[in-house]
């Protein structure tokens, strides 16, 4: 099977590659997990797997990479920008969690 | 085609609601990071054997879903109607599994004496409420694709959808994988022993 939706986009070849590399990327994860990373690491190593897994997912699967550059500017930095304006709160987590680990 | 983008309106369409639906999952999460880094005391139930090894078994179920979803568009797009319809349910049985393993996981759960806010380990109750709000949310996105799908394809089967339908409704379930490639990692992964 190679044909290409609509006559663009990868190969299923292609496609099955990109299934390959997240399965392996799955698998980076779990290993990760139980090799005693200290857990701001782990998080910022899982956090970086997991986006580079969804930049596989929608740049192929979804064919993102395939359609008119509008379409990427007009969806994803708004949506970047949506997450990054979730960001203000951390510092009161922060400040929480300090405040119970000084607890009596 | 006049859209400046270069796709149907139903596929536009279908990209503005993942970007809000994403911006739901983002906040969901985000909140769930709020809370376990202001409780210091957070509970980290997982083991490896079932929940990581159940956990696993559910990405690849799903990462497969989506390759078995690919090849219906590809499918579909040939004019390969029987391939299409085939590769459809095969995303559709997948599916199923997926959630077979979630529930059968969560009835385990319960049985232990989790609930949304109780913790049966004596630690922050909000684990309950985080898990189940989150995995119970991407539970029902994909019980709703596993419906959307079937309806797809019956409508495609009987040539009252094309397979640009088949594409829009691809966008849906790649979403819902994508998902739970941050879901996994972040409220599983994150939260064993």
């Amino acid at each position: 099977m190679t044909a290409t939706p609509a006559g663009r986009g990868p190969t299923m070849q292609s496609y099955v590659l990109v299934w390959i590399g997240l399965i392996l990327i799955v698998g980076v994860e779990v290993f990760l997990t139980y090799e005693r990373l200290s857990a701001g690491t782990l998080l910022a190593s899982l956090l970086v797997l997991a986006l580079i897994e969804a930049a596989l997912a929608v740049m192929y699967f979804m064919h993102l990479k395939y359609e008119r550059p509008a379409l990427f500017w007009s969806l994803i930095p708004y949506l970047v920008f949506a997450l990054v304006m979730m960001d203000h709160f951390w510092p009161d987590a922060l400040r929480l969690m300090h405040q119970r680990l000084s607890a009596p | 085609m006049s859209s400046p983008y270069g796709i149907q309106s139903k596929k536009l369409a279908m990209w503005l609601f993942i970007v809000a639906d994403a911006s739901t999952f983002g906040a969901m999460l985000f909140a769930y990071g709020f809370l376990r880094l202001a409780n210091p005391a957070w509970t980290r139930p997982f083991a490896f054997s079932p929940t990581i090894v159940n956990g696993s078994v559910m990405t690849v179920v799903l990462l497969t879903s989506s390759l078995t979803m690919v090849a219906a568009v590809v499918a579909a797009h040939a004019g390969r109607t029987p391939a299409a319809i085939r590769w459809l349910g095969a995303t559709m049985l997948l599916g199923f599994v997926f959630a077979a393993l979630h529930l059968r996981e969560w009835f385990a759960m319960i049985g232990e004496g989790w609930r949304l806010f109780q913790n049966p380990l004596g630690g922050s109750p909000l684990f309950g409420a985080t898990f189940f709000g989150i995995t119970g949310l991407h539970l029902l996105h994909v019980v709703c694709g596993i419906v959307v799908i079937g309806v797809i394809a019956t409508g495609f089967r009987r040539g009252r959808f094309d397979a640009d339908h088949v594409e829009t409704t691809s966008l849906y379930w790649h979403f819902v994988d994508l998902v739970w490639m941050f879901v996994f990692p972040l409220v599983y992964l994150m939260n064993v022993r």
